[in-house]
Order: structure tokens, then sequence, then C-alpha cells
């Protein structure tokens, strides 16, 4: 109960049942002219208050604050494959989370693996132009190769900019690597894949100005 | 009260002469689609005569993105982050609504503590999402301070949110078969910090703004909506309780755990814009006491029933839930073929919808600048009414 209402808890009996009510009255207090001035005479002093204690703003500075910005650990932002120490991911092109996606935002390009001869991935290609940032995908990795990290300024000028390709290599995950114990076998296993390879959306004839990759040789696709 | 349907050519027929002595003509007014108390974007037209309202025709659909449409094409778990886009200041229990009856549907049992974080967390979505109504409304009535105030709270809430699930408006956290994450050790602990320095302020917001005799002489005694007229016109949450019908499906058709803990349902006698304030306020209260209750002895258990990639098929059937948002009564209907693990329709009983229709009952005869307290103190959130 404040001094603006009267609060009356009683127990009253709606569709056979007994329920417990509090009956808000509002009280009618600015109809008399003291109180007109006393509300907002208090309403200024707290305002005032504030403004003489600085200390207690909540203000954040952002772009100046930058360097200090820390976001919680499950913070949704970025999707990215994850690279262990070696740069193996642990992608096996399952699609599972492609099929998870309420929007088609992420398209999983395979490969048949010559030197493996099963799947392997080629490009993870995620559209964040169109992604919800729902979390499906990385519920959905059976085998945690994704995550959402933490950056947030994604803005561009150009969309094609935000489709992304994750996987800095087309290959076997990380298991079948870790297994090949030939390093040059397994740098044969694994195709170097830039971050805007892949299809683009808008125009397929141009790719982004930014994007300077290396032209990746032709290989047999299946999408 | 009956209620006559009508095109909207029908209603804006040509203006007629009003039977006053000055010999004054009606006209029509926009008011919208681009308008600040919209909060989004919600065309209402009006009927003036001077400055008095005659006739209001709400005219919504122009934030329509076909959810119930694309339900159709999607599985149960993709349809959570789209009712997240519906009412986003209650995301949760659009979350949970879908969540329930795919569940009664299905026939998944969760356990207590599923059911405990789910309680708790969407009390403190609407205990934000009232903190934040309340600003709005004394920013729509021309008290800016009110509202960074008010932000200043939310964010508070929000912190939590952001921590616990990784988002803080489009969280799609209550999921078919439990919860996107389990919740984290310190969580605990920061609720009840954030739970001590909330009780004060809510007094906080009394003083800046219940006590201020301008707010109060635009809120009371305006917009009274009679609690049969209220009944009929499908209004729920508190713009219902306000009018004093004690329907609060917490307390009517428990679900969570809300048979298990104790609060009041708060109701006005008046039915005006004033008693809508004050039955928010005391809502805020009694969501703290909820959560209060409910945070100290969680119960132990997995955070999530089912695995998240195996299909939810459900059987044959019409199938029908509802959960009370921060609003009103969100029901969610669900008709599946049987074949599928999509529903053949999907249909949202949304409470601003109806809550709208109320203001072309109550606010003829009203001024224009009693229409901005009607349809403050109604706390509409337009994407839900479009879907």
């Amino acid at each position: 109960m404040t001094e603006f209402q009267q609060i009356e808890r009683k127990q009253i009996t709606f569709g056979g049942k007994p329920v417990p009510v509090a009956v808000v009255h509002p009280l009618d207090r600015a109809s008399k002219a003291p109180s007109v001035l006393k509300g907002l005479v208090r309403g200024m002093r707290l305002t005032l208050g504030y403004f003489l204690r600085p200390w207690k703003v909540v203000t954040r500075q952002y772009p100046e604050n930058r360097q200090t910005l820390r976001f919680p650990q499950r913070y949704r932002a970025m999707l990215t494959m994850i690279h262990d120490s070696q740069g193996f991911h642990r992608c096996t092109a399952c699609k599972l989370c492609e099929k998870a996606c309420p929007n088609g935002s992420i398209r999983v390009i395979t490969q048949k693996g010559l030197l493996e001869g099963v799947n392997k991935l080629d490009q993870y290609i995620w559209r964040m132009d169109s992604c919800l940032l729902c979390n499906a995908c990385v519920q959905a990795c059976p085998f945690g190769a994704l995550k959402m990290t933490h950056s947030f300024e994604n803005a561009v000028y150009d969309r094609r900019l935000l489709v992304y390709n994750l996987n800095r290599y087309a290959g076997p995950p990380a298991k079948v690597l870790a297994a090949e114990p030939d390093t040059a076998k397994r740098r044969q296993m694994m195709e170097p894949r830039g971050r805007f390879d892949g299809p683009l959306p808008l125009n397929e004839g141009l790719k982004p100005v930014l994007a300077k990759t290396q032209e990746s040789p032709v290989r047999e696709t299946s999408a | 009260m009956s209620v006559t349907v009508r095109t909207l050519s029908e209603l804006l027929m040509p203006p007629s002469v009003a039977d006053s002595p000055l010999s004054t003509q009606e006209y029509f007014v926009n008011m919208g689609p681009q308008h600040p108390i919209a909060h989004g974007s919600l065309r209402i037209v009006l009927l003036l005569d001077g400055e008095t309202i005659r006739k209001v025709i709400p005219v919504p659909g122009y934030v329509h993105r076909g959810i119930e449409k694309m339900c159709e094409h999607m599985n149960y778990r993709k349809i959570i982050p789209l009712t997240d886009r519906m009412d986003y200041l209650s995301a949760l229990m659009n979350n949970w609504v879908v969540a329930r009856t795919v569940e009664m549907a299905a026939g998944i049992e969760t356990n207590a503590r599923i059911e405990t974080i789910r309680t708790i967390m969407s009390e403190l979505q609407r205990l934000q999402s009232h903190v934040l109504w309340w600003g709005v409304l004394g920013m729509d009535l021309g008290a800016f301070t009110a509202f960074l105030y008010s932000f200043r709270d939310r964010e508070i809430i929000g912190e939590i949110f952001e921590e616990t699930i990784g988002a803080r408006l489009t969280m799609n956290y209550i999921q078919p078969g439990g919860l996107m994450y389990d919740i984290l050790p310190d969580f605990v602990s920061k609720v009840k910090k954030l739970l001590g320095y909330l009780r004060p302020l809510i007094n906080e917001y009394d003083a800046l703004l219940s006590g201020n005799a301008i707010l109060q002489e635009r809120l009371r005694n305006i917009g009274i909506l009679d609690g049969k007229d209220a009944i009929s016109l499908g209004c729920t949450g508190p713009v219902l309780r306000a009018s004093g019908v004690p329907y609060d499906l917490r307390k009517v058709e428990p679900y969570g755990v809300y048979d298990k803990v104790d609060f009041d349902v708060v109701i006005g006698t008046k039915g005006d814009c004033w008693d809508r304030y004050y039955v928010r306020m005391e809502e805020m209260r009694q969501s703290i006491r909820i959560v209060e209750q409910l945070i100290d002895n969680l119960p132990a258990g997995p955070y999530m029933v089912t695995k998240y990639n195996a299909r939810l098929k459900l059987p044959k059937g019409r199938y029908y839930g509802q959960v009370e948002t921060a609003r009103g009564v969100l029901g969610a209907f669900i008709y599946s073929d049987g074949d599928g693990d999509a529903p053949y329709r999907m249909h949202f009983r949304s409470p601003n919808f109806n809550n709208l229709w109320a203001v072309t009952h109550i606010a003829p005869g009203w001024r224009i600048a009693d229409y901005i307290s009607i349809q403050s103190s109604l706390d509409l959130v337009i994407p839900d009414i479009d879907r």
C-alpha cells in the first residue's frame, strides 16, 4: 500500500472458485490544492536528487567504452565455426543445422572426398542478413561445431558482405584429420576457403571488392 | 451491447451534419499509421466533431507478416522464434503458449524444474513489460523523465535475461520439451539482488509520476470500461481486471507452478484509465511476490526432457492452449493433420487484438487528448495485433 492507493485484500467467488483478490482503490488526492503542489514537488525532488548524485547515473558511453565492453558468455551475435588450436573444425556436414534453421540462413555444401571416400564439408555458408540469431543451429549440432560469438558491430554498406563462409578449409572433421599422422597428406585433405567464398545472394557475377580471396579450383559440388 | 460487423468503406461514409447549436460538421482525421502513441504502425481513423471523438475505426495490418501462415511451413520448434516477434514485450510467454500446447498434444511430461524456471522467467518478463509500459505511458502523456527511469530498470532485468538466455528481446528460450539453457549458478543470487533493487523503485515510480496532478487529471474518470462490456469485447489481462472482473488465467486455469504460489488477482473498481494504471502498478508487486516464493527452492532435474533433433509429431486433432501474458490471454490453436511435423493450421488468439477494439467502445465522447490516455492505458503492442 502506498499513500496514493488503498489495497483491499479479500476473497471473492469467481467461476465457482474462491479467488484471492487485491482491489485497488486509487485515492482522490489531486483534487486538493496542497496535494497538487506536493505531488509536483516530490517528483522534482526525486529528479533533483539524481542530478546531485551523478554516480547513481547508469548511462554507458557506448563507442567510448568499446575496450571495456564485456558480454555474458551466452550472448548471441555472430555465428562461428569452432576451429581448435591446430585449425581443425568438427563439422561432419550432416546438415542438421540446415534443417533446424527456421528461415534457411544456412547452406551446407558437401563434396565427395577423394582420399576419404565420404561426404565432407566443402562450404558452410551462413547468411547473416536473414539470420534470426535463434540459436537453433547451435542446439541442433550433435558435434558442438558451432557457437555464437560476441561480435555485434557488423554494419556494412553492401548486403552481400553479410554472407559468410564459416569454415576455413574444406575437408573432413577434426576427428578424421587427427587420425592422419602424415602432415603432407593432411594438408592435401584440407583445401583453404576464404571468408567470402561461396555463392552470392544478390548478384552472382559480382564479388564484393573487400573479399580479395584466392580463386579456388573448380570442384564438383552438391548443394 | 451488440456488435455489428461493417466494412471500412461503409464506416467511412460521407460525414453527416452534427446536431450541435454551432452547426458544426463532422470530419475524419487519420491518426497514424505513424504516430507516437501507436508504438508501431497502427492507423486509427477518428470521426471528430470539433475535438470530440464521435467514432473510432482502428485499421490494423501495417505490421502484418503472416506469422500464422508461416507456421504452416515450419515444424513446431521453428515456430518458437516466430512467436517472439508477435508480442515482443512478452516474448517468453509467447514461447510458452506454443510449447505448452505442443507438449499437451504430444504428451510430453516436463519436470518441476522446467516449469519453475518458466514461471520465474515469465514473471520477470511481466515485470519488465509493466515497467516499460509505465515509462511509455509517461512519455505519451508528456513526462519524458518517466521513460528514461523505466528504461534504466528494464535494462537491469534485461541483463538477467542476457546472461541466462543470450538475448534481451527475442529470446526463443522456452521450447517444446524444456528450455534452451539451464540457469547459471549465480542466477538465484542475481534475481534476489534484482528484486531487492526493484521493490523500493516501484515506490519511486509512485513519487515521480503517480503523485503528479497533471497525470492524475488526465487518467482519472477517463475512458470508463464497464466489466460486462469488457467481457463482450473479449478484453483480457489488466484491461479486464481493472473493470472489476477477477479473471486471471494464472488463478482460473493454473499452468506452470502458479497453483503452488500465493498471489492476489489485482482488480479495479471503476474501469477508468487510472484503475488500469494502478492495476498494473500493483501487478508489478505481485510479480515480485511470485518470484520471491519460487526462487529459493528450485527443484533439481534436467532442463530439457526431449532430444532437440527428435521429430515432434502431433497426432491428428485440434489443440488449444493458453497462457496469461503481460497483456492478457494468449491462445494458440493448432490443427494437426497427423502426418508431417508441421501444423496444418495455426492460429493465435492474441490479447492485444481484442483489447484494441475496446477503444471503439470507450473512446467516443472523449477528446483527442483523452484518446491518448485511453490507448496508452490499454498497453497495446502492434505486432501482436497484426501478427
